[in-house]
Order: C-alpha cells, then structure tokens, then sequence
C-alpha cells in the first residue's frame, strides 16, 4: 500500500490519476480535458462552484458516471474494473441508507457487501456517538446518520475516501464532531480524502492538497502549502486609469482598479517593481481569486499534471 | 465465533441467520414486507382452494357424483369468487408492488448509489434484485397455478366459467406462473424508465389494465379453429359439450355459409321462406376443442416467457448502458 506522501511515480503511488477525462451531458461539456493525480496519503479539497464539475468528478470516481473521454485510476487500477471496488468508499451528499434499515442492519450490509470489512471500526464510530445499533436510520438526527454514513464508509477500510459535500446539512456541532471523526480516522489508516466542499475555512482546517475546479475544467491541483505562496497580492498606482504594463510579465490571476490604484492577486515570474505594495494572501483569498476567474492560467505545482501521453509536464 | 477479533461483536450484531449472504441477504431484507405479503397470501390462497376442493369432493361424494349426475355450479359459491379474485388480481399486485418500485424505488431513494458503492457491481446488484422479483413470481405462481388446477380439471363440468375463459385458462398450467412473470417483468421495465415509484405504478397499473384487455382478446388467437356441420334441425353432439364456440354459421347443400342471423325474419312463415331460398340445411359450428387446451396454455407461457425474456434483457442493458 502507497503511503508515501512524496511519490516517486510508481502507479500505486497516485490516489487519484485522471487523463484527458471528460464527460459530456446533453447540455454540453460537464467536465473537459481533465488531467491531473493526487498523490496517497493526502487530504485533498476539491473546491469550486456549483456546477462546477466536482460531483461529475466524484461521480466518475465511483463508477456512477462513465466518462465520455479519457480515463480515471484509482491507486493505478482503472476505474471500470470492478477490482477497484474495495479500495474506494463514497459518501454523497444526500448520504442515503435504507430507512426501514436499523443500525445493526446497516452494518451488516456492509459487512455482507465488502470482503474486508472491519466491524469492530464500523460499530466504534456508531457507538463512539451513541447512537443505539437498534433504531431505525428514518429515526435519527442528521448529525447520527452522517455517522452511520461515516462507519460505513470507514468499516469498508477503503485506500482512498471520497466525499462529496460531506458536511454541507450538519449543525455546527455536529459539522465539527464529523471533521475530527473524519481526521482521526484517516490519518490512523493513512486513508487518502479527497472531499469537495464550500466551506473554504473547513478546507484550510482540514486539506494539505487542493484541487480547483471551475467551469468543468482542472484550475489549480497541488499542495496546499504550495499554492498560497505562489501568489502575491499587490497593490500599485494606474496608468492613466489602466493597468500598468509591468504587469503582464507576472501571471495575472484578478486585477481590480479602484479609483488610481489597482489591486492584483499575480503569480510573479520575477522581481516585482519597487513602488508596489505586496502581501501574502489567504488561502481563502487565492481561491476566491481563481474561482471569480475562470479565464486566469491553471497551477500545477509539483507534476500534479499529467499530460494525455503520462508523462509528467513541468 | 470466539476468536478474539470477534469478541469486541456483541451478540445482537452478530448474524445468527446465515441462510442468506451477501446481495441475496439485502434484496429481501430489504424487501421483506412484500416479499412476506406476497407470499403469505400465496399461502392463503393455496389452502383456502384446497380447503374449496375439499368441500367440492364433500359434497360430490355425498351425491354420489360420478355415477349419478349432480348440478352443482362451483361459479356461484363465495370461495370460487374469492379465489378468481385473488389469482386475477395476482398479476396486478406483484407489477405495482414488487415490479415497479423495485429499481424505481432505491433510485428514488438514491440508495443505488449506496449499494453500488460497496464492492459490488451495478450488474450484480440488478441481477440480485431480479432473482428476488423473478423467483417470488415463479414460486406465488407455480403453487397457485397447481393447486387451482388440481380443483378445476376432475372437476370441470361443475364450473360454468369455459376453460377458454380467463378464469380457467389463465390461472391454470404454466399459465399462471408465466404471467406472474411476465407482469413482474412489465413492472420493473416501466419502473426502470419512469426512476419515480408514484408515477411508475400508475403507469403500471395502467398497462396492467390495457394488457388485460388485448390478452382476453388474444387467448382465442391461440387455438387453430375448426369446422363441424350437422344438420340444421338435430342437437350439436355430446362430444362438443367442453368445445368452445368461436362461431356459428347456417350453410348450404353446397357448403356455402351464411351469417346466423341471415334468416331471422318477424314470421316463420317469412323465415321458411328464406331458408328455402339460399337452401339453408345444415348448421356449422367453427370451434375450439378442449384437447387443445395444453397446447394453447403452453403457447401462451411461451410468448409471455419470451417478453419477460425480452424486458429483462432491455433492463440489463439499460441500466449497466446508463447509469441510474
């Protein structure tokens, strides 16, 4: 099992390794020409808008939704085999279970369903929240059936966690219960996350790996840690009320001009000129900027990009 | 049991029935209350129709039938209207209540994705669920289907419904058990193109309705009729008492057929008259023998058998093409 967080290019090693995906709905393009890997053992956010693609994505990645081009693998096994079965567990945004289902039968489902399940995992999460293994899921709160959801996914001892909108209708309370549930379970199992959320603060709390998505198409995919201090914001004065040219050298994510001076969220490419006030951004700010512009260039830092041939593009 | 991984299980989690594993398991866990009123009034239905003979057989003996000639209508007692409720309504009730919500049902739910989720297939979950639906249609009907049969053949000239009718010859041989299945089949395909449980059971209920018309019409189609003629004035012979009548005609010397009705004047007088004139002598009968009854049930299973065989396979392929 790849749980190295720097890969050395071994298939097993990427989590998550997409090429040339895409999936084409009647209405158009619902995800194009997505390339990208995210390496094991990290806690991947996928952000973006809404319709953005990110559930297409996840879609893609449990078998829901079969491309239209280009292929997907999971730990380097594609995901139309069925061997990749066992080594994914999804949790979606409706988190649906059987209502007439109790706890107990919840659980048995996945012991009965998934050839390793642990059930001494799946019923610590269930009891660690106190909820009774004989109710019926229709009686639970959210917050316990998110749990439920969450033992089950957990009791299957996926490689790799998808979760889409996991927390999205949780109270703030049980919002938090579930993140420090999800973080201690993943990390004592090395389990790979990849979670799509709005929430960017939860993000920044939770995700050491970033994948942005917008209008269908791969923004940004790489280490958190990375991302934010490759951007610079700056502020400077106009030129006759337009941007001064010194800037098209940089890679301009966003520009703003407020009266006779311009802000500007750059990826610089050298130095910057002396006259310009610059700051480091939030996290929560490099994203904002990239999903207000969707035309801005895409990041890759770190080879998460990976060209239609497979090789690694710099 | 006792190992010590499994120690840290409580009992009450742990499965004592395993009877049933994996996909099997869900689908009738999953499915147990029809599952369990299907079957129960399967049950029902079989004793209450061995109970029926029972009484039959009573009350024959008591008459001392076969050797002296009894009448007795089964058609006109309680118990038989009960029963040809049941069977007749059988078909019904597995296409809107097993049929339709089966696929429609987890997609409305969106429980799909939870099964299809764990290891296993989209195919293999389909074909679990079939298996369910398929063999609780197979097993209502070959029970039923045989125990109204053991009532009805010995015992046939006491029932007024023809055994060309509905009543007899849809609930009887292998016709039963293939309608069960091919209604099932009809569900699940509506239900499979609707994807919403309400709208997919009125739409099945309403094909339910249609197909039960087109068939009463197509029962008939099945036999290959033929002709008798006897002479106009003299009774149709004994051995045509369990033929079905398809029609009736009036013929000529020369073979020459004429309609029922042609000469069905105000007077007889007006009416001799007629008959002189088109040379009308003999009566023609075009019908349906009973010997043919097993082969007209068997082609009937047999179509029936093949729809189910064509809706399943356009299920299979629908949904393992398309996602849910």
């Amino acid at each position: 099992m790849a749980d190295t967080s720097t890969p050395n290019g071994t298939p097993g090693s990427w989590a998550l390794e997409a090429r040339g995906l895409g999936k084409r709905y009647f209405r158009g393009w619902a995800l194009r020409d997505c390339s990208f890997r995210i390496p094991a053992g990290r806690i991947c956010g996928l952000v973006g808008p809404n319709g953005a693609g990110k559930s297409t994505l996840l879609g893609l990645a449990t078998r829901q939704v079969e491309p239209t081009t280009g292929e997907l693998r999971i730990f380097g096994v594609p995901v139309d085999d069925p061997a990749v079965m066992p080594r994914f567990a999804f949790l979606g945004q409706e988190k649906p279970l059987f209502k007439r289902f109790t706890v107990a039968d919840t659980l048995r489902m996945g012991a009965e369903l998934n050839p390793g399940w642990d059930a001494a995992a799946a019923e610590r999460i269930v009891r660690s929240g106190n909820v009774p293994l004989h109710a019926r899921i229709g009686t639970l709160s959210g917050g316990q059936r998110t749990r439920v959801a969450f033992a089950l996914a957990f009791g299957k001892r996926p490689d790799l966690l998808l979760l889409d909108e996991p927390m999205s209708d949780l109270d703030p309370l049980a919002r938090d219960e579930m993140s420090t549930l999800l973080m201690a379970e993943a990390v004592e199992r090395g389990t790979t996350v990849v979670m799509s959320s709005h929430m960017l603060t939860e993000l920044e709390d939770m995700c050491d790996y970033l994948l942005v998505v917008a209008e269908g198409r791969i923004r940004m995919a790489g280490d958190a840690d990375a991302l934010v201090p490759a951007h610079t914001l700056v502020t400077g004065v106009t030129r006759d009320g337009s941007l001064p040219p010194e800037l098209d050298r940089h890679t301009v994510v966003e520009t703003r001009v407020q009266g006779r001076q311009f802000h500007a969220m750059i990826r610089p490419k050298g130095p910057l000129p002396t006259d310009w006030e610059t700051a480091e951004p939030s996290l929560e700010e490099v994203l904002l900027a990239h999903l207000r512009s969707p035309d801005a260039p895409s990041l890759y830092p770190q080879g998460a990009r990976v060209d239609a041939e497979g090789t690694q593009a710099a | 049991m006792s190992t010590s991984t499994l120690t840290e299980t409580p009992a009450g989690l742990r499965p004592r029935r395993r009877l049933l594993r994996g996909l099997p398991w869900l689908v009738v866990r999953q499915h147990r209350t029809a599952l369990a009123c299907i079957l129960g009034l399967t049950v029902l239905g079989a004793l209450w129709i061995v109970y029926q003979r029972h009484e039959l057989v009573q009350l024959l003996d008591a008459a001392g039938w076969p050797e002296k000639e009894v009448r007795h209508a089964v058609d006109d007692t309680r118990g038989y209207g009960y029963t040809t409720a049941l069977l007749g309504g059988l078909p019904l009730l597995l296409a809107l209540f097993i049929g339709a919500p089966l696929i429609a049902g987890d997609r409305e739910n969106g429980t799909v994705q939870l099964v299809t989720t764990q290891s296993v297939t989209r195919r293999q979950w389909l074909i679990a669920k079939l298996g369910l639906a398929y063999t609780l249609a197979l097993v209502s009907g070959l029970v039923l289907s045989a125990v109204f049969t053991w009532w009805w053949e010995p015992h046939r000239s006491f029932f007024l419904s023809q055994w060309i009718e509905g009543p007899v010859f849809d609930n009887t041989g292998p016709v039963l058990p293939a309608m069960l299945l091919f209604m099932t089949a009809a569900g699940i395909t509506i239900g499979t193109l609707v994807r919403r449980v309400l709208p997919a059971m009125v739409v099945t209920f309403l094909f339910t309705v249609m197909a039960g018309f087109v068939w009463d019409e197509f029962r008939v189609l099945l036999g290959s009729t033929r002709m008798f003629t006897y002479p106009l004035d003299t009774e149709l012979p004994a051995r045509f008492a369990e033929s079905y009548e398809v029609d009736r005609w009036v013929g000529n010397a020369n073979g020459e057929l004429f309609g029922w009705g042609t000469c069905a004047e105000a007077t007889e007088k007006a009416q001799n008259a007629c008959m002189k004139e088109h040379g009308i002598i003999n009566s023609v009968i075009e019908y349906i023998d009973y010997d043919q009854m097993a082969a007209m049930q068997w082609t009937a299973a047999g179509i029936l058998l093949a729809g189910t065989a064509i809706l399943t396979a356009f299920v299979l392929w629908r949904v393992s093409r398309r996602p849910l």
